[in-house]
């Protein structure tokens, strides 16, 4: 029986998908070694209080908060003292973090304070008598390690959208903590997040991406494509080479070899014929749907499944049914 | 300014990967290895700041067999100064022991600016950087995207989910450069050959044991073949099936 | 009524080499690199003579010579050495044994031995086991990935000082007069417009006491050279069209194996080839001659339709493609070969020189060999302080007296059979011709260019690739790690009205699909280009562009 960390990741004073993924992850973790307590880290402005009952509610037994004025934006400094210091008092088998920008910052750091190694990206985990063994995506997700960890405690990062946050009621203890240095003091310092364009999701983190080529037409068609991701809601929108050297979209829009390079949960291509230099900025995508009117596309090589069909028709209908689907989700 | 840019040796990942004999390394056999892009934007950055600032030098450090000593050369064949290969009979799988073995070499070189690429993507960790910025007790700012430094203190961003962070910092730091940081430039042919004449240290790797034991290595599940569907609008039910069921992303 | 069948003659639709780009008559840079002697082009021609030139220097030295520093230069348009290289191939290691005679055999980057070999008379659903010819008997020579050979050699290279340039294409000889002074690069970071666009570099100049060429086939700056010093040859050079693939494979295959027949037309010279890397990894190739009759003949499209007769489709079926390529191979032979292989501060060498011999099927250590005699011609030549066309004429000497010029002499007119008559009686004459050491039948066979080889326009019978065992040219063009920027400017020299049935005869020429026929236009995507160079010899001329463009080659 072994008590585990979570550092729960949050925005402003909204905690994070990611963040109750790591509680799931550590709930998991404290059950399989014998049902021990997690112990929860949530840090943020005034507000981020009020979240501690959610933390709760998804398997915290102990929810650790740390609220200050000056801790509106992510402090590295802040963050990894205040998080070393409750690791290192309450003894814990494991801490688990996030492989988001925010984890992959602060997890390294943490646990070289703590002296010992970290494994990011994490696919799975077990508990093998003495080691922790976890799975971790290597060589672009081309080859994956089995990898046991020797240290302790064991420090993880979660893989976004591996473990679902899953409803698991505990007592969620509130606890209220001071930073463990001062804010002002802190070294580095965000002095401002600025929340891209609406909410619009980044094309590499994107969980689904719904990307555009010629067959759309025209540039106002791509209307039909962000109607899409906005049924999705966790969806990015990009653009094949062709459509942002004609203008319909910005170049930080493309995908493929000379553009950005995606590995969504989920991609799906809308009126895009496969040209290699676009497949190669894709291809490692989980899932590839593929739209498109001509049956001898190569993009429906690499696709999953595919609709032949006319753009025109089959997007909207599409856009409808992940919005039902999404309804009852 | 004194700059140090550590880089790593990685292989190409445009093929099919297979797994040695061992089953807990990669099969080397007909892979072709170059500079890590990422590290690749370091080095820019780290060059971008010497044409600014006169008399600064760019170090470049690699860890590693002496086959890394190509890819110091390619980084002096860039423009930086000189090279330190920390020689090592491989590269660890752990970050910890390189941030450490790095750390000691760079506590030696009273840097103003310590860059790393923000991850490799042979280990697809990224620890190493901000666990060598632990070690040295300095300030860092990983997956930066710009960078700005002026009166000994920096400006950089970084790239989060949906979002980015407008970060200040004092010097010395350690940054990690992520995608978008800077276009690099090739190396030129006066460069090549200035290159071969560069210094190029060689020293033993200081390595404390590895915390993390590779147990085996596999490759993911085949892709399965793809199909079509349907046609027209009327294939959308199905789709909309296959997502929910089959491949659980919806 | 039907219609009478469009012919179509490909030189009337070629553009003439650009010499006014490819020659330059100017003062180099002021910032020009000076080399004492480059190499152009890193394949085995230009590593083996820059490593044999090495050791000469350093052993002149070690002997209290006066040459002291001598900067050798290799320039490499790849991005990396070997990502440009293809070939079979089956290695006669005479070459190596000389350039590395402190090395065993065990040493060279082969894969193995030739173990067994097999060749086979192919129809359409038989494959009949017939004698190997002497000529392509293969006991005691090694199987081997020419990326490996040349990587292997830039290391040695680059261990014995020599300056490796990748990435840099060659895209002019600089002259004085008569005398070739050095080269210009390829320019990088061209918009499409041909403009300055961002991670612009500029060409550079480099100077050198003696270039040689060894740019591989169909070398754009040697064509320029010969045609420039109106040097001849008595036959024009003919070139074949061999496309690759690599398999991994479940079931293991423990021998060479050669075919002829089916799938080429009978009036088509050519034939596959299959050998063992290691047992289930497998280098696959069907090499077609560029004077094939139709404009509807496509070497790529062939050797998909090969793989599924059952010979090769039960070794395939359950492996998986892991590697594709393609390029061109001198066929011309003895006759083919220019007049002079020097001038003035320069010497052209392998490839580019036409040194294959094409019954064998070898290049790699005629390539190496003659690089190795140019380097002696050139450490004569630095030794007596000329490198005028006088000096360097050491170098053909060499080369004339060498078992290079014996074995193409030997075999003269065997690929020049084809030509002329169909298949079964050149097969008939080739087996004369071995039997009378090339003597027979009669003298000099003529041939005609690739591209004076006029072509039925015909239509294709419709071909759907599975991409599992055959493959469309979009998904090859994948495999052959081609990732050049897709709005790079075109390297290609598109002719004047192209017209649908010229096009056809380009889409189906080109192996990377990057000419398409688009109703009555020809679309062009440079993009997809691997320099194979087929383009060059029967379509739109191909020229030298940004370093680093093309394919990445692995294991070819």
């Amino acid at each position: 029986m072994a008590n585990v960390f979570a550092f729960v990741e949050s925005r402003g004073t909204d905690v994070r998908k990611v963040g109750l993924e790591a509680v799931t992850a550590a709930r998991m973790l404290a059950d399989k070694s014998g049902g021990g307590e997690v112990h929860a880290l949530v840090i943020g402005p005034p507000g981020i209080a009020a979240k501690a009952a959610q933390i709760g509610q998804y398997g915290a037994d102990v929810v650790v908060v740390v609220e200050h004025a000056a801790l509106t934006n992510y402090s590295p400094d802040v963050a990894t003292a205040t998080a070393v210091e409750r690791i290192k008092s309450g003894g814990y088998r494991a801490a688990v973090f996030s492989t988001s920008a925010q984890g992959r910052d602060l997890s390294p750091r943490v646990a070289a304070r703590l002296g010992v190694s970290v494994v990011t990206d994490v696919l799975s985990f077990e508990i093998d008598g003495d080691s922790i063994v976890v799975r971790h995506p290597m060589n672009i997700g081309k080859v994956i390690a089995t990898i046991a960890i020797a240290g302790k405690p064991a420090v993880i990062a979660m893989r976004p959208n591996v473990i679902a946050p899953a409803q698991n009621a505990k007592a969620g203890r509130v606890e209220n903590a001071q930073p463990a240095i001062d804010p002002a003091s802190a070294r580095v310092k965000v002095i401002e997040t600025k929340v891209g364009g609406g909410g619009k999701l980044d094309l590499a983190e994107a969980p689904v991406v719904i990307a555009g080529g010629r067959g759309l037409k025209a540039a106002e068609n791509f209307k039909l494509v962000e109607d899409l991701a906005s049924a999705f809601g966790n969806a990015a929108v990009g653009a094949t080479r062709a459509v942002t050297d004609d203008g319909w979209r910005p170049h930080s829009d493309q995908i493929g070899q000379t553009g950005r390079l995606v590995s969504p949960e989920l991609y799906i291509a809308v009126g895009i014929s496969g040209a290699v230099q676009h497949l190669a900025g894709m291809r490692t995508s989980k899932t590839i749907v593929a739209v498109n009117k001509d049956k001898d596309a190569p993009i429906f090589k690499v696709a999953d499944y595919g609709i032949v069909g006319d753009v025109f028709e089959v997007i909207p209908a599409l856009t409808e049914a992940v919005r039902e689907a999404k309804k009852h989700h | 300014m004194k700059i140090a840019v550590c880089i790593k040796r990685v292989p190409d990942m445009d093929v099919r990967f297979r797994i040695g004999a061992d089953n807990v390394s990669v099969d080397e056999a007909g892979l072709k290895f170059d500079i890590n892009d990422f590290d690749v934007w370091a080095v820019e950055a780290a060059l971008k700041l010497k044409d600014k600032n006169a008399g600064s030098e760019v170090t470049v450090i690699s860890l590693g067999p002496d086959v890394v000593q190509e890819t110091i050369r390619k980084a002096l064949s860039m423009g930086a100064d000189r090279g330190i290969q920390l020689k090592a009979d491989k590269i660890p799988a752990d970050g910890f022991p390189i941030a450490k073995a790095l750390s000691e070499e760079l506590k030696t070189g009273s840097y103003d600016l310590i860059l790393f690429g923000k991850m490799a993507p042979d280990s697809s960790a990224g620890v190493v950087g901000p666990m060598t910025a632990e070690f040295l007790n300095l300030p860092c700012v990983t997956a930066i995207s710009s960078l700005e430094i002026a009166d000994g203190k920096g400006t950089a961003k970084r790239e989060l989910e949906g979002a980015q962070e407008i970060v200040e910092f004092p010097l010395p730091a350690v940054l990690t450069a992520d995608e978008g940081l800077n276009a690099a430039r090739l190396p030129s042919l006066k460069g090549i050959m200035a290159a071969k004449k560069k210094p190029l240290e060689v020293k033993p790797a200081q390595l404390p044991p590895a915390q993390l034991v590779v147990r085996k290595l596999e490759l993911p599940p085949e892709r399965k073949a793809g199909r079509i569907v349907g046609e027209g609008a009327a294939a959308v039910p199905e789709l909309i099936k296959l997502l929910q069921t089959e491949a659980k992303v919806l | 009524m039907p219609e009478r069948t469009k012919k179509v003659l490909p030189n009337a639709h070629q553009a003439p080499l650009p010499l006014d780009r490819l020659i330059l008559q100017e003062t180099p840079d002021a910032e020009a690199v000076p080399m004492d002697v480059l190499f152009v082009g890193g394949g085995p021609a230009g590593l083996a003579g820059a490593i044999a030139l090495a050791k000469l220097v350093k052993a002149d030295n070690e002997a209290g010579g006066d040459l002291g520093d001598v900067q050798i230069g290799v320039l490499e348009k790849a991005g990396a050495l070997g990502e440009h290289s293809l070939s079979g191939a089956v290695v006669n290691p005479i070459a190596m044994r000389a350039l590395f005679p402190e090395l065993k055999d065990k040493d060279f980057p082969f894969r193995g031995s030739v173990g067994g070999e097999r060749v086979y008379f192919m129809t359409g659903s038989r494959a009949v086991r017939i004698p190997t010819p002497p000529t392509m008997q293969n006991h005691g020579y090694h199987i081997a990935s020419i990326c490996e050979i040349v990587r292997w050699l830039g290391e040695k290279a680059e261990g014995m000082g020599v300056n490796i340039f990748t990435g840099f294409p060659a895209a002019s000889l600089l002259t004085e007069g008569q005398r070739v002074i050095g080269i210009r690069t390829a320019p990088s970071g061209l918009a499409r417009s041909g403009d300055p666009g961002s991670g612009y570099a500029p060409p550079t100049d480099i100077t050198a006491q003696i270039t040689v060429l060894a740019e591989g086939t169909r070398g754009t700056l040697s064509q320029a050279y010969l045609e420039w010093q109106k040097i001849s040859s008595d036959n024009p050079q003919i070139f074949a069209l061999g496309v690759k693939e690599i398999w991994e494979t479940l079931k293991p295959l423990d021998s060479v194996v050669h075919t002829l027949g089916w799938p080429l037309p009978k009036d088509c010279f050519g034939g596959s080839f299959m050998y063992p890397l290691s047992p289930n990894l497998i280098a696959l190739g069907l090499v077609v001659g560029l004077d094939y009759k139709r404009t509807s003949d496509d070497v790529h499209e062939m050797l998909q339709r090969m793989k599924l007769h059952p010979f090769f489709k039960d070794l395939l079926e359950s492996g998986e493609m892991v590697e594709w390529g393609a390029k061109t191979i001198p066929e011309g032979g003895y006759y083919a070969l220019p007049k002079r292989r020097h001038g003035d501060g320069l010497m052209i060498v392998g490839d580019s020189a036409g040194f294959v011999e094409v019954a064998s099927l070898k290049g790699i250590h005629y390539a190496m060999q003659s690089g190795m005699f140019a380097a002696r011609a050139a450490f004569d030549a630095l030794k007596r302080k000329d490198t005028s066309a006088v000096s360097l004429k050491e170098y053909d000497a060499m080369v004339d007296g060498s078992f290079i010029v014996s074995d193409l002499r030997r075999r003269r007119n065997m690929r020049l059979a084809f030509q002329e008559s169909n298949f079964y009686v050149a097969g008939l004459k080739a087996g004369l011709m071995t039997v009378t050491g090339g003597a027979l039948p009669g003298g000099r066979i003529e041939s005609h260019a690739d591209a004076d080889v006029e072509r039925e326009a015909t239509q294709p019978d419709p071909f759907v690739p599975d991409g599992k065992l055959t493959f469309s040219k979009l998904d090859a063009v994948f495999k052959s790690g081609n990732a050049t920027r897709d709005d790079i400017p075109s390297h290609l020299l598109v002719g004047p009205d192209i017209a649908p049935e010229v096009a056809d005869l380009y889409a189906h020429m080109c192996p990377a699909g990057v000419y398409e026929r688009d109703g009555e236009r020809l679309v062009v995507s440079p993009a997809n280009c691997i320099d194979c160079k087929a383009t060059d010899v029967i379509g739109p001329r191909w020229t030298p562009r940004e370093g680093g463009s093309g394919p990445k080659y692995r294991q070819m």
